[in-house]
């Protein structure tokens, strides 16, 4: 005999991400033909953060595991964009710094994440050991001036790209913008995918009980070393297209401050959402932007509150408080 | 009927205390067997010694002829031993279908194959009406069968129940017996239940081990352990 | 030889430097289980404190033990309103605390400014022996650190509430069963770290130009000395892991930058975390 598969309880939130992810998406590809200037050179820059902050749902929403060191991929990743030029003189260095990137995030994730995995860290030391790799990040691009350009920070020219015979100049923010929205779509579009794959489902578990996945038979050190991975990789590729959209990078973007801002934009967007973590990252950064502007002193007092009000009653943020309203009350059983 | 679990000379020590004393066990396949004692006798460090969850210091321990005595609790979960906790212990915050199908992945099959077997773990444990609900939502009998259902989404050949029917009714208690009986009568698995309810044990008609201080008093039918001398006086305490 | 001796009066000072700045966290984290990452944000605030009540005319000593108190205060609202609600969620915890250093950062910046400030020294001499000099400010903190420790110690190990709050550490229930308040007590020693941590900011204000993120540089390095000392050793384990990772950044520093000895000593503190989790000290 067999049963249809049941819905969970959740299931109106999947199709209703679906369907707001769709708008979302036609809205900024559509956005460049009714504004221009300052909004379509910022949005993807807001995006990428967005990327950033996804990396890390996926792997603390999903997996159940802190990292305080995400900004420490991104910034390699924005470093590797920048000394590219210097590697090759064949390929183009655009494209080797994108392959240099997501290589370099899921290395050295996957490396640290197996070291600390397999010996069951876990927790609260994790979350210690990703603080001090972005403090050691920021501090060795700082160190290796030679290379980085130290506290001064590196200039990134942006990219001229061609494929075939035909050229696109990113520095324009049109083909800029043209550029990086697809990406952050197929990111978003991956990321979903392997959130509902079998491995995904295995995150899941891990994060809800880890010691009855492992009591299963899952060797749950390898499927959180290869999410963290995935992670690093994700916000290595994310911090690149960054280094060529702001055309510059300096140390700071591996520190404290920026890895930890990464985790408020999660909590506050809802970090068991995808979606949530894409829009917390945007909303934020561009309330940042927009209100610091005008009152710089209280608006990062103001998403400091905002943060602990989101950790102390919104489990899942602004994403899992709309699902709760747009949810129906809870589904009497289905007859089978 | 062949041997499918065997343990030799197998003790832990907990610093100056002996937990389990040089236990030699063998279960047949397809065997149903009791594991009784007062508490502190040994049986939760006995099958967490053999899922694996604690190492011993001495002896060994054997399944279908391979030595497992240092397996990796997943690489036992792979072979085909599979632990029921204490206190339930699933996926609280997803629904029964999504624990079952989640459990079924533990071991390479086809996804018609899966389906098959979490549509017979939803129906031997009485939840295919309840499987869109959390877990959490569950009864605590509920919960203890959930956490069955997915040891056999999971395939598994050795089921280690500790204390299955601790918290729950009369009549889930009932239920219980049947299913373990089921399991074993027509799906041919091997079980080890750790108990404390006798009639509950009386019901099950199946051989019973007594474990005392660590060691393994006696083994054999209900009847026999029951009116056995030395039983009783470790049970009432007249040593 | 002098040289050796140099580096070796400069790790002494530099430990118990560190020593001083992980007490508040060896207190709360090593020995309640409970995540600080405010430890930070409460070492800058002490450091604040000092400096302002400094400036307004407060001789040194009075400022050091008015930041500590008011730091102390500052941890009995953050405990009482926020903390005492998630002891059993540690992640949340976490979070929390860290909103507490984003939100008191703020607050710094918006009473204090971001300028760097200067706490005058109060003890500017120095001991000269041959061609090594012992700085009277620093060797003073030293003992101050080393009594402080061996006072906590005494306390812990010698007195009925430090028994009380022994046996609550290793079990909470039969602690409370035994007639401990454990909400009370568990307040007392948040209460008792944030002021350690606030005097420690004040007494190392006076070496280190104050601003609004002081308190960061101690903050992981603080958690480190914590675990590599081992969780819950406060009287052996702090001095120890402030004696490794002080020292062995010194003895690194010598040979490279300060920065790439601190990166080092970092890498040495997670090979400890992964193949000692229970600290140097701890038999495995």
């Amino acid at each position: 005999m067999k049963y249809p598969p049941a819905l969970s309880r959740l299931s109106f939130s999947w199709y209703s991400e679906n369907a707001v992810a769709t708008v979302i998406f036609a809205v900024l590809a559509l956005l460049p033909a009714f504004l221009s200037g300052y909004v379509i050179y910022i949005v993807p820059q807001y995006l990428l953060y967005g990327v950033l902050a996804m990396s890390l749902a996926l792997l603390w929403g999903v997996a159940g595991i802190l990292s305080f060191g995400q900004a420490a991929f991104f910034a390699l990743g924005a470093y590797a964009m920048g000394l590219a030029p210097h590697w090759t003189s064949s390929v183009d260095p655009f494209y080797l710094a994108l392959l240099v990137s997501l290589l370099i995030g899921a290395v050295l994730a996957g490396v640290v994440g197996y070291f600390l995995f397999s010996a069951g860290v876990r927790d609260v030391y994790f979350v210690l050991v990703t603080l001090a790799l972005s403090i050691m990040t920021e501090q060795i691009t700082v160190s290796q001036s030679d290379i980085t350009g130290g506290y001064n920070g590196m200039f990134i020219p942006r990219a001229q790209l061609s494929f075939g015979g035909v050229s696109l100049d990113l520095s324009a923010d049109v083909p800029m913008y043209y550029t990086i929205l697809p990406i952050v779509i197929g990111i978003y579009v991956l990321l979903r995918l392997v959130v509902a794959s079998r491995f995904g489902k295995v995150l899941v578990g891990i994060r809800e009980n880890e010691d009855r996945v492992l009591s299963l038979g899952f060797r749950t050190s390898l499927y959180k070393t290869a999410a963290f991975a995935l992670s690093g990789a994700v916000a290595g590729l994310a911090g690149a297209l960054y280094g060529t959209h702001a055309s510059f990078v300096s140390p700071s973007l591996a520190g404290v401050l920026f890895s930890t801002q990464v985790v408020v934009w999660v909590a506050i967007g809802g970090r068991e959402s995808l979606l949530g973590a894409l829009l917390g990252a945007v909303g934020v950064a561009a309330l940042s932007n927009y209100l610091t502007a005008i009152t710089p002193e209280y608006w990062q007092l103001v998403v400091g509150i905002v943060f602990v009000i989101v950790i102390m009653a919104f489990r899942g943020g602004v994403a899992g408080a709309l699902i709760r309203l747009g949810s129906r009350p809870p589904m009497e059983p289905e007859r089978g | 009927m062949a041997e499918l679990l065997r343990t030799e000379g197998l003790s832990k020590r907990f610093r100056g205390l002996v937990a389990n004393d040089a236990i030699d066990f063998t279960l047949q396949e397809g065997e149903v067997r009791c594991v009784i004692g007062p508490n502190g006798a040994g049986k939760t460090t006995f099958i967490s010694m053999v899922s694996g969850h604690l190492s011993p210091s001495s002896g060994r321990i054997v399944f279908r002829g391979r030595d497992v005595t240092h397996t990796s609790v997943p690489a036992r979960a792979q072979m085909g031993i599979a632990r029921k906790f204490q206190t339930p212990s699933v996926f609280d915050r997803l629904s029964v279908y999504a624990n079952l199908e989640l459990a079924s992945f533990g071991k390479p099959a086809s996804a018609a194959e899966r389906e098959r077997r979490i549509a017979e773990a939803l129906e031997l444990t009485r939840l295919v009406e309840l499987r869109a609900l959390p877990a959490s939502a569950l009864s605590h009998g509920q919960r203890q069968w959930l956490e069955v259902g997915m040891l056999l989404a999971n395939r598994a050949e050795l089921l280690l129940l500790d204390e299955p029917t601790a918290g729950m009714t009369a009549e889930e208690t009932r239920a219980t017996g049947e299913l373990i009986r089921t399991l074993a009568d027509t799906h041919r698995l091997s079980v080890i239940i750790i108990e404390h309810d006798i009639a509950f044990i009386r019901e099950l008609k199946a051989p019973v081990t007594v474990l005392h201080l660590g060691r393994v008093l006696m083994t054999g039918p209900f009847e026999a352990v029951a009116q056995d001398e030395r039983v009783r006086s470790v049970y009432l305490g007249k040593e | 030889m002098q040289t050796a001796l140099s580096v070796l009066v400069d790790s002494m000072l530099i430990t118990f430097v560190f020593a001083l700045a992980a007490l508040g966290l060896a207190i709360i984290f090593g020995l309640m289980g409970v995540i600080n990452m405010g430890h930070g944000a409460m070492l800058t605030l002490g450091a604040y404190f000092t400096w302002f009540a400094t400036t307004k005319g407060v001789p040194f000593v009075a400022a050091v033990l008015l930041a500590a108190a008011g730091v102390g205060l500052i941890g009995l609202l953050l405990e009482h309103f926020i903390i005492r609600h998630f002891y059993d969620r540690p992640f949340e915890t976490l979070l929390l605390t860290w909103g507490f250093f984003l939100i008191s950062t703020e607050l710094i910046k918006i009473a204090f400014g971001t300028d760097l400030r200067t706490v005058t020294n109060p003890l500017p001499g120095a001991a000269h022996f041959g061609s090594f000099v012992l700085p009277a400010y620093q060797s003073v903190v030293a003992l101050i650190s080393l009594a402080l420790i061996v006072g906590l110690g005494v306390m812990l190990y010698r007195t009925g509430l430090g028994i009380k709050i022994r046996a609550l550490v290793q079990n909470a229930e039969v602690a409370s069963l035994l007639g401990l308040n454990v909400a009370r007590a568990y307040k007392l020693v948040f209460v008792a770290g944030s002021a350690a941590a606030g005097l420690a900011g004040a007494l190392i204000s006076p070496m280190l130009s104050v601003d609004p993120y002081i308190g960061n540089i101690f903050l992981v390095r603080s958690f480190f000395v914590v675990i590599v000392g081992g969780i819950g050793q406060v009287l052996g384990g702090t001095l120890v892991g402030s004696f490794l990772i002080g020292g062995s950044e010194t003895f690194f520093a010598l040979f490279s930058g300060q920065v790439v000895a601190q990166t080092i000593v970092f890498m040495l503190a997670i090979l400890v975390l992964r193949f000692r989790p229970a600290g140097v000290l701890r038999a495995q």
